[in-house]
């Protein structure tokens, strides 16, 4: 997918405009959020069961290189081939050569948002491959040419009567119907022959087990274990940090993902590979081949300070609980990622510069941090972020400050360890402030502060701040 | 008396005075001695939220070199007593000498609500209102500084008024500091949905205790709904005594 970061601000402000009109981003995230909340207590201690995913999460990314290396050594003796990719086009190049020796034409992809990182798809079809989404969201999400609106829930925004019509174009759907269980049974009547055709299947990874060398994924709809599973060769892609130490904190991994995901126990599916077929089974992939890829993670690594974003499950409980999320939906966020997660790790990935408004259009209210299972203080990565830019850090691309916004904290600190200049200050500025004022209100202000008046009022500034009126106050004690 | 040293946000001392007038009244009748020092200016915060920690560092030092020797510092606003609390001794983590006396003057900075019924273990100021009451959970003092049921109990000892639910009562209201400016699509689309709440709850007043807050969604109220009003606890809590402001 094209990254369109840059453009954040426009791309909210069309997404919230269309939210106004169709009111699903006040009712899809809410409905998750809820889901999550009422599935936490099935577990007998959530807290602990929450707190050992966040623990298990920062050892990995604090023993990262070790685990991979485990991983690599017990997924190669099961017979699986890993290929390590530095970046995208490494790992896309990797993954076309192995389609192309085989002479592959049609691929079935598991949804993973790691694959929409590398552009996959569009590298597969330059290539003469063509690729097919097979869960239902991203099924829709890739028909209608349009970037995952939410990374669990990809097509959550789309009017049935735009799926109905996308079926009736693309999918082979004879009979027009808004009926959901119509509609996915069009799906996979439409999939059906794909995944019997299909010589290859890509997946993404949930979980990759250091001790045993599995690669695990969960989903509820039983397309990826088919896509795994059916065709002869079968290509894993997962980022560094998917690695896990032990199946037993991959089972008390999956128990948390799957509550914070959706509230589910578990999911539908829990599908694990540990190697390719052997002699004696009947299903499976011939050939397993598992990509690792780095793409900037081993940079983020290098960075005590940022890396905890490293331990995100992706199970999107940052994205449904977040304020600016369900103001604005996916798309704003310009890439894969979206909702706090994409907030604090696409400026790792794409540069500081590139992302300038991911890591300020944040009120800092916390509410993702208090949900996250891994344990990732996100407002605190957005602050580490903001700090980087205005010292210029020579790492992630940070940007200068413009220098109207240097010189207004220069004076502000200043002021803040000066009182006589504060007072001054302050003295100076009401009588510009309250140019405008009307019965003690201040509804217009031209200049840098027109943001706040477009639809908000001020109280003026009273002629007895606080520190005059305490002159008085202090010796009429009660 | 017990002397406490109050801590009033630059937003309170300039734009909302009335809540640090109420603070002092509460704090008398609550039985201690409120003292404010002349010196204080702002506790950093938009610059230290901007990115801005050198900026930061200059008023964190400036405001530990006045506050520090105060055996108890008292707030009306969680999120500027969070900054004291949190920030200061981050932004001191590689300084030693700063850092000890950064989190030392933590340990002792206290949110108005959380002073008075967790310290003082006053809840009950004798204010009676005849009325539903809604209570808007501000983002930091709730999930930084954990303060939900102080608040909650000073409102419970308010004779005859009834705190109906709100919906949503902890999402922000999309203050957010500069972020309300910058991002005043955003924001303002937040300070809506708060606002509809607060009118879906058939409350009165909306009652929260922090200054920015109030300045968002009073702003917000002022435009579209200018007959309804939130107000900040101290402020309600003072104007709805027997014996007044004192």
């Amino acid at each position: 997918m094209k990254i369109r970061t840059e453009q954040f601000n426009q791309l909210a402000a069309v997404e919230i405009e269309k939210a106004r009109v169709r009111p699903f981003l006040k009712m899809v995230p809410e409905f998750l959020y809820r889901k999550r909340a009422a599935g936490l207590p099935s577990l007998p201690d959530p807290d602990a069961a929450q707190a050992y995913a966040a623990a298990v999460r920062a050892e990995v990314v604090n023993r990262l290189p070790d685990l991979l290396e485990e991983f690599e050594r017990n997924a190669t003796a099961n017979g699986a081939k890993v290929f390590w990719a530095r970046d995208a086009k490494e790992a896309n190049d990797f993954i076309v050569k192995v389609a192309k020796e085989r002479g592959v034409k049609t691929v079935i992809k598991g949804k993973s948002m790691i694959t929409e990182e590398l552009g996959l798809n569009d590298v597969l079809t330059a290539n003469g491959i063509t690729p097919w989404e097979t869960d239902l969201g991203e099924f829709i999400a890739q028909q209608m040419n349009l970037p995952p609106f939410h990374i669990i829930a990809p097509a959550m925004n789309i009017p049935v009567e735009e799926i109905r019509d996308c079926f009736m174009e693309k999918a082979g759907m004879e009979t027009p119907t808004v009926d959901p269980v119509e509609l996915g049974y069009a799906a996979r009547v439409f999939l059906r022959d794909k995944f019997q055709g299909a010589e290859m299947g890509i997946a993404g990874v949930n979980i990759a087990v250091a001790e045993t060398g599995t690669v695990i994924n969960v989903e509820n709809e039983g397309n990826i274990r088919f896509s795994k599973s059916a065709p002869k060769t079968l290509v894993s892609v997962m980022s560094l940090e998917k690695v896990i130490p032990t199946m037993q904190d991959a089972i008390n991994m999956i128990r948390v993902l799957a509550r914070n995901c959706t509230g589910q126990r578990i999911s539908a599916y829990v599908s694990m590979e540990s190697g390719p077929k052997r002699a004696d089974e009947v299903d499976g992939p011939e050939e397993l081949f598992i990509v690792i890829l780095d793409n900037g993670r081993s940079k983020i690594y290098q960075d005590t300070e940022v890396r905890e974003i490293m331990q995100c499950i992706r199970c999107a409980a940052c994205l449904n609980i977040c304020p600016v999320y369900r103001q604005i939906g996916g798309y704003a966020y310009g890439g894969a990622y979206s909702g706090p997660m994409g907030q604090a790790l696409m400026p790792l990935l794409f540069g500081l510069d590139r992302t300038k408004d991911l890591y300020r259009a944040c009120s800092l209210c916390g509410a993702c941090a208090s949900v996250c299972p891994a344990g990732i203080d996100h407002p605190k990565l957005f602050l580490n972020f903001r700090d980087k830019d205005v010292k210029q850090d020579p790492r992630f691309n940070s940007q200068q400050r413009p220098a109207k916004e240097r010189m207004f904290f220069r004076l502000f600190s200043l002021g803040m360890s000066h009182p006589g200049l504060w007072k001054l200050g302050a003295r100076l500025f009401r009588p510009i402030f309250n140019l405008n004022a009307h019965d003690g209100v201040v509804s217009r202000m031209p200049g840098p502060l027109a943001g706040w008046f477009r639809k908000r009022d001020m109280p003026a500034m009273p002629v007895k701040p606080f520190h005059q009126r305490w002159e008085e106050l202090k010796d009429k004690k009660s | 008396m017990k002397v406490v040293s109050m801590f009033v946000p630059c937003s309170v001392d300039l734009f909302l005075p009335d809540i640090a007038e109420s603070t002092v009244t509460l704090l008398r009748r609550a039985g201690v001695d409120p003292v404010y020092h002349q010196g204080q200016t702002c506790c950093g915060q938009p610059a230290y939220n901007s990115g801005y920690r050198q900026e930061a560092k200059a008023a964190a030092r400036h405001f530990i070199e006045l506050f520090g020797e105060d055996e108890v510092v008292v707030s009306p606003s969680g999120s500027c007593a969070g900054t004291v609390k949190f920030h200061y001794p981050e932004l001191f983590q590689d300084d030693p000498v700063w850092f000890r006396r950064a989190t030392e003057l933590a340990a002792r900075v206290f949110e108005l609500s959380q002073y008075l019924v967790d310290v003082l273990k006053v809840d009950d100021f004798g204010a009676a209102f005849a009325g539903k009451v809604a209570f808007h959970e501000s983002c930091h003092n709730l999930r930084r500084l954990g303060i939900s049921a102080q608040p909650r109990k000073l409102l419970a000892a308010v004779k005859g008024a009834e705190v109906v639910p709100m919906n949503q009562e902890d999402f922000c209201c999309g203050f957010g500091g500069t972020f309300a400016n910058n991002y005043a699509d955003i924001s303002e689309s937040m300070v809506q949905d708060k606002v509809e709440n607060f009118l879906g709850s058939g409350a009165d007043v909306l009652l929260l205790s922090e200054p920015g807050c109030l300045l968002n969604i009073n702003g917000y109220l002022s435009r579209k709904h200018p007959q309804k009003k939130a107000r900040h606890l101290a402020s309600f809590l003072v104007e709805n005594m027997k014996e007044g402001r004192s």
